[in-house]
């Protein structure tokens, strides 16, 4: 019977276990009375140990030092940041900050879960609307209402290596550039078999400026429409332009891209690119070569703006903001922390990472003056649309449409046009719904 | 009919007679080799280099083919470089120093490995890892000894109690396992807000005591054990707690040691409910709190990410090798009584 | 076999209620309010419900691209399920055995099971690439030179997954098969050697029927699981080449969390519960007489 009564004291054993275990259930750390409590919600990332994160850690503490009874609580969502944030306004369970990527804020905005701070602003005679770039601030509002101040933004710029340049004996790209100048360019620095002219990367938020520069317009806002401006002919011409460069070997197949394994440009096997100031940090810790040389260093890279068939060039900024959310119990001191983090000294503490532009025009300035590739950003600002998805709710259908579209052109050589009929007609039905 | 406890070596594959297959297997080595050398001659470079690889590997067969043991052993050891090619691409890439984009296949091998990336994410300055060890142990624990004890109760009263309406209740066990799961979070999450058990062990635990999966695989598994246990009990006059707990119980360690691993391993890689119910990071488990790597200021740092990864691996395969006791025969249908 | 002997208690149920309550009110419940809200128009986050009765129903009758990934759903299904069960079932058969070291192999064919999903999503991704990829490297060994992109080539994409998936998943089903193996009394064997039978005739005539019981639970989840196919296709193809690999699973996703027509998803959710149901009926049927013997399947 051994083996009876040790199962039998086994199971006791484990349910007095379980028991143990579960009476700390609501245990949590707690704050001396008093304390308020500020939940920031963000995207993760202010959490790996490394310099940069120490210093937002510092930032946060010492906003706490200067108000005693505050605590900030960080809220990191590293995955599903839209879907979590609609569950907990949903449920009345949310943050009393969270930062806004643009690009997806038009859901947020558009349904109340962020809060107007305009009322906030006008009672706060030291807030300066002027500090910021008025078309990085303007992007977050509707009319006279602001739901979130920017942080931090990044214009998408074409990169390009210098060092390629000077070998193949061709002068650097000028800001008056145009389509049919780019192909030349593109060609002339394309060496089979050892790198391309251009590293095309099927990302919609990254091509969609073709369209625009080539006349085009994507998509009508509002209402949101596709057809009649997807297909329409400049940006049919845009999409062909595109296929043409992959086609005779300038630009890599998306398939030729993935082989590669590595963001081509960083890896010295392209001339140009379209990106973000976010890419710097990837070219920072480029791939190296045999002899331990990184294969592209900063002092190799040009910034220009993208070449255009209209007058002015267009491109796209992303930026992320502070937004109050309307369940926030604490608004004042939620628009102080806000205040506090994107004041003058602490933007220039938090941007020393380097990712992105800060939205303040002061920081950015001082910041293009230390550095030449700080400075060659700055011309472009002023021609940055806002991202789409600030206006437009569902704005990812539009994306991953547009993505198939580009697929099916390039991997499977449907014709452009018919591409983006289908696509448009997609992007209406599902708006339609 | 009750097992008997000599072990046996056969199992499903019965026995096979040696010599006849292991001459076989030498003769067609042997011929694989003579094959490949007539046609070396003949051929071209790539269709050389087939033609070696298969020769070596008739010449193999050829010195070893013995029995169905060696049969195996190609087998086994092909499939293993299948599977393991994961678990070593992962270790490579996380011995690269930080912030470097995932190697090409040619560079996989660091020059200078990093093996301070180990170091770095357990220690992480900002990072309460051994509290994210803490709440994974305590949650992945509590969910599996209650899980077992409920789903095996269930799985007892399901497979050998008749009783009205018990098929119903099986099936809409099952059925419930057919509904997708993005719909029903959204009024468990709700249930969860209300009951004020965000961001608390309850929203961790509690949904996780039961499983409508466990319940099923220990039912199937309670199906084999022979009927005539209970009827021997029975007439002895044990209750049904009795058989289930001295009887089915005992008997049924494999299956628990199944559902048991499944269990853990299933709750402690959780990423959804511990990032979807835990807002502070105190209250994350390691597989949620060490994925900050995945998205730090917009591009993923690969190696501390991987090394994060193994980290959380590691403590399941020293879990996976105690468990794995429970499936060598011949230990196990021990005799009653 | 064993015989049918099930004795009629009052405490059956009482066994079962704890799971049955958990199963009320973390499944069923929300199960149920998903119904009614599959009969609204609703926004999650507007929050506003306009009552439709059937009319999500309707239209994704009438939706050509849900019936795609219907069928996407279903494919992937009919070739990974039967792909899994029989390498999991072959894997176990293999390491049943007394072979020295067996333990690690079984460790070795379980991690990929609970490594992470990502870190093994970018390993796959690797492996598939065009020219540098695994499999292309490792044909050009034996002089095969390939471009092929799997995971954008409409006719490769899904069989690349499947494959993938099928590779991942032994690590369970070779476990579930031991151990029930583990229960196939010896003296079957012992008994068919002695009158004779060959090896193939004793695993089609014992070890399968034995088996019946686990392959049977193997074969639901398996399909169940197939049939609900998510993360692969959204961490890797994210719907694939021109539409090849979008699963069911997916669009419920991106209706539920990336349009939030929470109405709509749910009715997508019920019509995919009953072809699951549908598909599990059939398989109910095809084992019922596998599982002759056993009181119940």
């Amino acid at each position: 019977m051994r083996c009876v009564l040790y199962s039998q004291v086994r199971i006791t054993h484990a349910l007095l276990a379980a028991f143990a275990l579960l009476t700390p259930l609501a245990c949590a750390p707690s704050d001396a009375p008093g304390t308020i409590v500020l939940h920031v919600a963000n995207w993760g990332g202010a959490k790996e140990g490394t310099e940069d994160d120490k210093r937002v850690e510092d930032i946060y503490r010492e906003f706490e030092r200067q108000n005693p009874d505050v605590r900030i609580q960080e809220e990191s969502v590293p995955q599903d940041y839209v879907a979590k944030m609609a569950l907990a306004y949903v449920a009345k369970a949310q943050p009393d900050i969270m930062m806004l990527d643009l690009s997806s804020s038009a859901l947020f905005i558009n349904c109340g879960v962020v809060s107007d701070v305009s009322p906030l602003m006008q009672a706060d005679k030291s807030f300066r609307q002027e500090d910021f770039f008025p078309n990085v601030f303007a992007a977050a509002t509707r009319g006279d209402k602001v739901y979130a101040i920017p942080l931090d933004f990044t214009p998408m710029v074409m990169y390009y290596n210098k060092r390629m340049f000077d070998q193949a004996g061709v002068p650097y790209p000028k800001d008056d550039w145009d389509f049919a100048e780019f192909q030349a360019l593109a060609r002339k620095l394309t060496i089979k078999d050892k790198q391309y002219g251009f590293a095309f990367k099927n990302w919609p938020a990254g091509w969609v400026m073709w369209l625009w520069n080539a006349g085009g317009d994507h998509l009508k806002q509002d209402p949101p429409t596709a057809t009649g401006y997807l297909d329409s002919r400049d940006c049919v011409k845009a999409v062909t332009f595109i296929k043409d460069l992959v086609a005779e070997g300038s630009a890599p197949s998306i398939s030729q891209a993935a082989a590669a394994g590595v963001d081509l440009f960083a890896n010295g096997q392209a001339a140009m690119t379209i990106s973000g100031h976010w890419d710097l940090m990837t070219y920072k810790n480029a791939p190296k070569d045999a002899n331990g040389k990184p294969k592209i260093t900063w002092g190799d890279i040009g910034v220009v703006p993208l070449p255009h068939e209209v007058p002015q060039s267009q491109t796209v900024m992303y930026e992320s903001g502070y937004a109050i959310t309307s369940q926030c119990k604490h608004k004042h001191l939620a628009w102080k922390f806000i205040r506090y983090m994107t004041s003058h000294d602490v933007q220039a503490k938090y941007q020393f990472s380097g990712i992105a532009v800060s939205a303040r025009k002061d920081v950015a300035e001082e910041r293009a003056r230390a550095s030449e590739l700080e400075a060659s950003f700055l011309p472009i600002i002023p021609s940055c649309r806002p991202p789409y998805g600030s206006k437009v709710e569902g704005y990812e259908f539009v994306e991953d449409q547009m993505t198939k579209a580009m697929d099916s052109v390039i991997q499977n050589s449907r014709d452009p046009y018919q591409a983006l009929h289908k696509a448009a007609q997609a992007i209406d039905r599902e708006f339609a719904k | 009919m009750i097992a008997s406890q000599k072990p046996s070596f056969e199992g499903g594959l019965g026995r096979v007679n040696d010599s006849r297959f292991s001459v076989a297997i030498r003769t067609t080595g042997l011929l694989v080799l003579v094959v490949a050398g007539l046609l070396w001659s003949q051929a071209s470079p790539p269709v050389r280099t087939l033609l070696a690889s298969g020769g070596a590997l008739g010449g193999l067969l050829a010195l070893t083919g013995s029995s169905k043991r060696a049969a195996s052993y190609w087998l086994l050891t092909l499939l293993a470089v299948i599977l393991f090619a994961p678990f070593a691409w992962m270790v490579l890439v996380s011995l690269h120093p930080p912030k470097t984009p995932i190697p090409p296949l040619a560079e996989i091998i660091p020059q200078k490995p990093a093996w301070d990336n180990v170091k770095q994410v357990l220690f992480s300055p900002t990072l309460p890892v051994s509290r994210f060890f803490f709440n994974t142990v305590v949650v992945t624990i509590s969910v599996v000894v209650l899980q077992l004890l409920i789903t095996s109760m269930a799985a007892y009263s399901l497979s050998r109690l008749k009783w009205r309406g018990r098929e119903v209740v099986f099936w809409l066990f099952i059925g419930s396992m057919m509904f997708a799961g993005p719909v029903t979070q959204i009024p468990v999450y709700l249930m969860l807000r209300n009951l004020g058990w965000l961001d608390t062990y309850a929203a961790l635990i509690v949904p996780g005591i039961s499983s409508a999966f466990s319940v099923f695989l220990l039912r199937q598994f309670y199906l084999q054990i022979p009927f005539e246990l209970d009827e021997a009990a029975r007439i002895d006059g044990a209750s049904d707690w009795k058989i289930y707990s001295r009887v089915i119980l005992p008997l049924g360690k494999p299956a628990l040691a199944t559902a048991g691993a499944f269990t853990f391993f299933a709750v402690w890689t959780d990423f959804f409910g511990p990032m979807i119910y835990t807002n502070s990071t105190e209250m994350r488990t390691l597989e949620v709190g060490l994925s900050i790597f995945k998205n730090s200021y917009g591009t993923t740092n690969w190696p501390l990410q991987m090394t994060a990864a193994l980290i959380v691996l590691a403590p399941l395969l020293i879990v996976f090798l105690f468990v794995q006791r429970f499936f060598v025969k011949g230990l196990m249908l021990g005799s009653i009584k | 076999m064993s015989s049918t002997a099930t004795r009629r208690s009052r405490f059956g149920p009482l066994f079962v209620a704890p799971a049955f309550i958990h199963l009320l009110v973390f499944a069923l419940v929300p199960i149920a309010y998903a119904g009614y809200l599959s009969l609204f128009k609703l926004h999650l986050i507007r929050g506003q419900m306009h009552f439709v009765g059937l009319t999500n129903y309707g239209y994704t009758f009438g939706d050509a691209s849900f019936w795609n990934a219907m069928w996407n759903s279903a494919r992937y299904a009919l070739m990974s399920v039967p792909l899994g069960m029989a390498l999991g079932l072959g894997v176990a058969l293999l390491v049943n055995q007394k072979l020295k070291g067996v333990t690690i192999f079984r460790t070795i064919f379980y991690i990929p099971s609970i490594a992470s999903g990502i870190a093994l999503s970018m390993l796959w991704i690797y492996v598939f690439l065009p020219k540098t990829g695994m499999i292309n490297t490792a044909l050009g060994w034996v002089g095969i030179t390939n471009e092929t992109d799997f995971l954008a080539n409409v006719h490769w994409a899904m069989l690349a997954l499947v494959v993938m998936t099928a590779l991942n998943g032994v690590g369970p089903k070779m476990i579930l098969f031991l151990a029930g193996l583990l229960n196939v009394p010896p003296e079957l064997y012992e008994a068919a050697q002695i009158d004779g039978a060959s090896r193939p005739r004793q695993f089609w005539r014992i070890t399968l029927p034995m088996l019946a019981p686990t392959t049977f639970f193997v074969m639901v989840t398996s399909t169940i699981a197939a049939m609900q196919v998510f993360t692969p296709v959204y961490l890797m193809t994210k719907g694939g080449p021109e539409d090849t690999t979008d699963v069911v699973g997916y669009h419920i996703y991106q209706e539920s969390w990336v349009r939030f027509n929470t109405g709509l998803a749910a009715a997508q959710s019920f019509i995919l519960l009953a072809v699951i149901a549908a598909i599990a009926v059939v398989q109910f049927r095809l084992q019922k007489n596998q599982l002759k013997g056993y009181s119940t399947a």
